[in-house]
């Protein structure tokens, strides 16, 4: 959620008008995190939260994976992992080419990085030398039990990205990380811990992806939650 | 028509600067001129198909006519699923120009031959798939539809059927109404073995450029003849099976790899796509 409220803080938007066309681009690549998306547009002002509680229904606009054409604020249509990091890249070029200064906004998964497509693209973008292009890595460390990303920071440095490394939890550590001069490609490697402040869901990631809590449960992280906001 | 290719996008560039040149690492030396010309507007990314893809849909997007440029099977099979997802699903559009197609690089052997991909491609919701036989076909093809906003996607041959044929996007021409009880339907470059092995028999002849959208309406004065689709890719045939009333044998590839290597001309001669092969098929 950090990543997607640091992004907005430094991105040009307007939720009244989300097509303006000198706005930002944010793409969620590691598109299985749409409803934390949708929770941070409609937080914004892009639409009412109540529309999210439709979410995962039949006649929803909100789904596990984002539709472009439903939801405002929706820049493209992502859920198998790798593709929208080269959308990305294909947008910043296009600003480049027009002189635009618009950005482009786009945030990775750790299990998604397994995917080659994500370094292809990582490649191309920086022989183009698109600065304008930042990727957050949210390095949540899921694929501890299959394919873990080692070194994130000197692999992205190797595939000529400008990185910075910062607690994936700090709103203005990821708003400085974003914003500072670059040389090239940003990437910040931004460390998180999935299921932060409920040690419910954090000391279990695995019994708890994909999985939805009862209304008990859901009452017990709440709890948690509170008491690891005080 | 690769010549025809460069000339046609060097021509389409001066007028057009939302023309956006994306190549998979080869015709690069045969499009110097436009690299020199255009320079924000030509970029040989790499060996990366799966991204030539991606970054064309994100072009595409930011209302560019991108036109990605490399090998049949690695910008077609290999990258599927962004065509599909990130061209198709997402609505951005973007042209794809294969060389290379069915048996083009037919010495390079298996690993380089393409028979599937009008067959993919035309299962995609929103996509549009030709197969132009002569530079006619292609040029007037790429005129029409490169900056309509879809994806496109041209197949380049090696060689060329010969005849001047309507090339009217979406359309399939009759070549021959015969009156005859048998009628072939083929497409692309194919159609020059296909008019020598039926030169002196009475066979109606009908041909596609354009393989989606189909052009159902060219074949239903042969609904009731016996049909035979005579193609060198796949799709072709299940499009003419898919036209309620019509059902057609085909003659082409068979199911398994050509594990051979030689000419174009080889190839087709041992698979039965030499016209004395399509004229015992027909």
């Amino acid at each position: 959620m950090e990543l997607l409220l640091a992004s907005y803080k430094c991105m040009k938007h307007n939720p009244a008008d989300p097509t303006w066309d000198a706005r930002d681009i944010f793409i969620l690549s590691k598109g299985h995190g749409a409803l934390g998306l949708y929770c941070t547009l409609s937080h914004l002002g892009y639409f009412p939260m109540d529309q999210v509680f439709s979410f995962g229904g039949f006649g929803s606009s909100f789904g596990c994976h984002a539709d472009r054409f439903k939801v405002p604020g929706i820049e493209a249509s992502t859920g198998s992992l790798g593709h929208g990091i080269g959308l990305a890249v294909g947008m910043a070029m296009a600003f480049k080419i027009q002189g635009s200064g618009r950005k482009v906004f786009c945030v990775i998964g750790d299990g998604e990085a397994n995917e080659g497509t994500v370094w292809e693209a990582l490649m191309a973008a920086t022989h183009l030398e698109l600065d304008g292009l930042t990727v957050l890595f949210d390095h949540n460390r899921s694929q501890g039990r299959a394919l873990p990303i080692f070194n994130p920071v000197e692999k992205f440095e190797s595939f000529g990205c400008d990185v910075k490394r910062v607690d994936g939890h700090d709103i203005d550590a990821l708003c400085s990380a974003i914003q500072s001069e670059r040389t090239n490609v940003r990437v910040v490697v931004a460390d998180t811990v999935k299921g932060k402040g409920c040690p419910t869901l954090s000391d279990e990631v695995y019994a708890w992806h994909r999985r939805a809590p009862s209304e008990e449960e859901l009452a017990s992280l709440v709890e948690e939650l509170d008491a690891a906001a005080i | 028509m690769r010549q025809l290719f460069k000339d046609t996008m060097l021509s389409l560039a001066e007028s057009d600067e939302r023309l956006v040149m994306i190549f998979g690492d080869i015709s690069v030396f045969l499009f110097r001129e436009y690299s020199s010309r255009f320079p924000d507007r030509f970029y040989n990314v790499g060996i990366c198909e799966n991204t030539l893809i991606s970054i064309a849909a994100g072009l595409s997007s930011q209302g560019f006519h991108p036109v990605v440029h490399t090998i049949a099977p690695f910008i077609t099979e290999r990258s599927y699923e962004q065509i599909k997802l990130d061209m198709c699903y997402n609505g951005f559009g973007g042209n794809i120009v294969s060389c290379g197609g069915s048996f083009d690089y037919a010495w390079d052997g298996a690993t380089h031959h393409c028979y599937t991909d009008l067959a993919i491609l035309r299962l995609l919701p929103g996509m549009e798939v030709t197969q132009p036989g002569s530079k006619k076909e292609f040029e007037s093809l790429m005129r029409s539809q490169y900056d309509n906003g879809r994806p496109t996607y041209f197949r380049i041959a090696a060689d060329e059927h010969g005849e001047d044929l309507p090339a009217e996007f979406g359309k399939g021409v009759v070549v021959r109404d015969a009156g005859a009880e048998v009628t072939v339907i083929t497409a692309g470059p194919i159609l020059k073995n296909v008019l020598a092995a039926v030169e002196d028999l009475s066979v109606n002849i009908v041909y596609y450029h354009t393989i989606k959208p189909f052009d159902a309406d060219a074949l239903m004065p042969f609904a009731r003849t016996k049909c035979l689709v005579v193609h060198d890719a796949f799709g072709l045939h299940e499009a003419v099976c898919e036209i309620p009333g019509i059902s057609a044998a085909r003659h082409g590839l068979p199911d398994e790899f050509c594990c051979f290597y030689g000419t174009l001309d080889d190839i087709r001669a041992k698979i039965g796509l030499d016209s004395q092969g399509i004229r015992q098929a027909v």
